[in-house]
């Protein structure tokens, strides 16, 4: 055996290959390409066996079954034509013309009874490096628009197209040329089929390795970005990135639905618009694909779902790949690629959109690790916070108990060893005096757990804030000081008066409390863009710096304050704070040490008539 | 000492009834600065300026023997007791009986 007819026979064996590698996956599932794959293949096999066969009994060419196999040969580059016209758009000029080119090609192969004349064998030649270099060009385009392995796949598809053209014009034209050149030509010819030949294995069945290979780029590029996303600030940004990730990849648009237990449904956020927003169970592609847990393509998405046929084509959406998102036995959702023309290789972006769902399923699950975390330390925190409420609280009560208990237990003691002795009165005003402040502690402590529930603020009615601050400013409590109420007309907003006069009564005593005896109060009321506005502010002590972010929390006390003179627990501005937020308002102190404060209310106003 | 007035005041009645000296202060610093020769410590532990904590490490660095006996309203009296090497303690609100009781069996008796 010559080295020429090894390479032939290799080249040969390479072509029956494919086609029993494609006709398998015809057989498996039909679709048109995977038809039109068979054909092309099905020509080229026919007439390699032919020749074989005969060879091999030993009977010259029979004039009937060469024909047919020129004719199928011939016919190849118009199979391919089919090919692109699945996944690509094609003139149809263009396809009549290769058509007819067929037709009469056909016919004068058969019309000619040995020898073809010279000018016939070049048009054949033309007519098959016209049509197979017309497809080579439309697979080029094709692989530009995708990625990854279909690219590299068309790609070498239409390198082989070229190459076999290329092998055709140099066999066609051999008789043509003078004798002593011919050997150059029919080496060439084998060389250039075989060629063809390799990257047609490498385009229509290409080995797992080379897939892998041409695969890994969009992967680790996915994959790279796959590693930050766990850390994104919430689920949805989580899925947006996933998405954009995936659709890049494939080459494709891509949506992610994520299974939600209450609605029993998959909740989509699809950037395009094209999907539905919640997809339950029903007929939908993706719940069939997230119920059966099996990654599905559907070349043509109109015909596997009648019923959105207008919706998918007014998306232009022809094809579909849906893979489920699932983490062990845990269904997470489902992740849907679409694109506006068929791949051809869909087989290789079925594989992908596996891959990347299992790598959504992965990032989504370590994000709901993290939340769960979260969640765990947030419930953590607030049982401790419940915890140190309770403690303090306890504290609290216990102080004014104390003095209750020892003064009412030395009364009993005197009374029992010296009935006669005249009552004790400071004794018993000091009782009285801690049991009014335990009862008021005991209300504090109510209204600060009614602020959590949202519950402190009852029915509201027309109040007007400068006459309640000029209420206010005449008790008698605050004889020591001058306070004094600045405003210049009526702000009335709807109000629940008890609890608004007791911000203004926290406020106005903090005041005193604070400050110097016969220093001023002020409290300015007024109304400015619809809100009205109360100030307090005081010449006393102020707050330091440090606990100027803190005055408004639980429990807090400023760390100049002497407890000795300034009993309270610490709740009085958490509590104002909770009533003004509950009013839709909101609450800030200025504040400088040595120079006074100053507590801003802002509440919504009533626009003035 | 503590920083609540009332308990201060009601806690010293008590004693000068029972025949002791009391001096009394609204914080550790006070207390400090006030008193020498003292018998014995009644001491709350959370108080503004200098807290129990300070003022127990230093009236042992002034070389202090006088026993301590922490008056707490928290739930951990006794930790904190232990915390400052107190002689004992009263949980608030106490007896009045464990009061006596207390500060009888701490001092080495009436001056």
């Amino acid at each position: 055996m010559t080295a020429l007819e090894l390479v032939s026979l290799l080249t040969q064996a390479i072509y029956v290959a494919i086609f029993l590698v494609v006709s398998a996956s015809l057989l498996r599932e039909p679709t048109r390409s995977r038809l039109n794959m068979t054909l092309f293949f099905g020509a080229i096999t026919f007439a390699i066996a032919q020749s074989r066969l005969l060879a091999a009994l030993g009977v010259g060419p029979v004039e009937l079954v060469s024909d047919i196999a020129g004719v199928l040969v011939l016919a190849m580059p118009y199979f391919l034509l089919r090919l692109v016209s699945d996944f690509a758009h094609v003139p149809t000029v263009a396809k009549r013309a290769a058509e007819a080119g067929l037709v009469v090609a056909a016919a004068t192969l058969i019309a000619t009874q040995g020898t073809l004349a010279p000018a016939a064998v070049v048009a054949l030649v033309a007519y098959f490096a016209l049509v197979a270099a017309y497809c080579a060009i439309a697979f080029v385009r094709a692989a530009r628009r995708s990625t990854g392995v279909t690219r590299r796949r068309m790609e070498a598809v239409a390198a082989g197209t070229l190459l076999l053209g290329a092998a055709i014009v140099v066999a066609g034209l051999r008789p043509l040329l003078p004798s002593g050149l011919a050997g150059v030509p029919s080496g060439l010819t084998q060389v250039l089929a075989l060629a063809s030949a390799v990257a047609y294995v490498a385009g229509f069945a290409p080995p797992p390795i080379i897939r892998r290979a041409w695969q890994e780029p969009e992967l680790r590029a996915f994959l790279r970005r796959a590693a930050s996303l766990p850390r994104l600030p919430d689920t949805p940004a989580i899925v947006r990135a996933l998405e954009e990730g995936a659709g890049s990849t494939l080459g494709a648009r891509a949506a992610i639905g994520l299974y939600e237990p209450s609605r029993n449904a998959l909740l989509f956020q699809d950037p395009h618009g094209v999907l539905p927003n919640e997809v339950g169970p029903s007929r939908f592609l993706a719940w069939r694909v997230f119920e059966t847990q099996r990654a599905e393509y559907y070349a043509d998405a109109t015909r596997a779902h009648p019923d959105l046929a207008g919706a998918y084509r007014g998306h232009s959406v022809a094809s579909l790949l849906i893979a489920p998102i699932s983490a062990g036995a845990q269904r997470l959702g489902a992740l849907e690629a679409y694109t506006d023309h068929q791949p051809v290789f869909s087989e290789d972006d079925l594989e992908l959109v596996r891959l990347l769902a299992d790598q959504a399923a992965v990032i989504l699950e370590s994000r709901a690790l993290i939340d769960g975390a979260a969640r765990v330390r947030a419930h953590e925190e607030a049982a401790r916070l419940k915890e140190d409420f309770i403690s303090a609280a306890a504290h609290d009560l216990k102080t004014p108990l104390t003095t209750l208990v020892a003064q009412a237990q030395f009364l009993e003691r005197r009374a029992q060893s010296d009935p006669s002795a005249p009552a004790d009165i400071s004794g018993l005003r000091r009782i009285v005096q801690e049991a009014r402040r335990l009862s008021s502690l005991v209300v504090e402590l109510l209204d600060a757990s009614r602020i959590e529930q949202g519950r402190l603020v009852g029915e509201r009615e027309p109040v007007d804030l400068v006459e309640l601050a000029r209420e206010v400013a005449r008790r008698d409590g605050y004889r020591t000081h001058r306070v004094k109420v600045f405003a210049d007309a009526p702000v009335v907003g709807s109000y629940d008066p008890r609890r608004i006069e007791q911000v203004l009564e926290n406020l106005v005593e903090n005041a005193v409390k604070y400050s110097p005896e016969s220093s001023e109060v002020r409290i300015g009321v007024a109304q400015r863009n619809g809100q009205a506005f109360v100030d307090v502010s005081d010449e006393g002590i102020g707050i330091p710096p440090e606990d100027l972010a803190r005055v408004f929390d639980r429990f807090h006390r400023g760390s100049n304050v002497d407890d000795r003179r300034f009993a309270g627990m610490g709740l009085g501005l958490f509590i104002c704070r909770g009533i003004v937020e509950q009013h839709g308002g909101r609450m800030w102190v200025e504040s400088r040490v040595g120079t006074g404060s100053t507590f801003h209310v802002e509440l919504p106003a009533e626009p003035r008539s | 000492m503590d920083d609540d007035q009332s308990i201060v005041e009601v806690v010293s009645q008590i004693l000068v009834a029972e025949g002791h000296e009391v001096v009394t202060a609204g914080n550790g610093a006070e207390a400090l600065t006030l008193v020498d020769g003292e018998q014995l410590v009644l001491l709350d532990m959370r108080m503004p300026v200098l807290d129990g904590w300070g003022f127990a490490r230093q009236f042992r660095a002034a070389g202090k023997r006088a026993p301590i006996i922490v008056m707490t309203a928290a739930e951990n009296a006794r930790r904190w007791a232990e915390e400052i090497g107190a002689d004992g303690y009263l949980a608030k609100p106490f007896e009045i009986d464990a009061l006596i009781a207390a500060v009888e069996r701490h001092a080495r008796g009436p001056r």
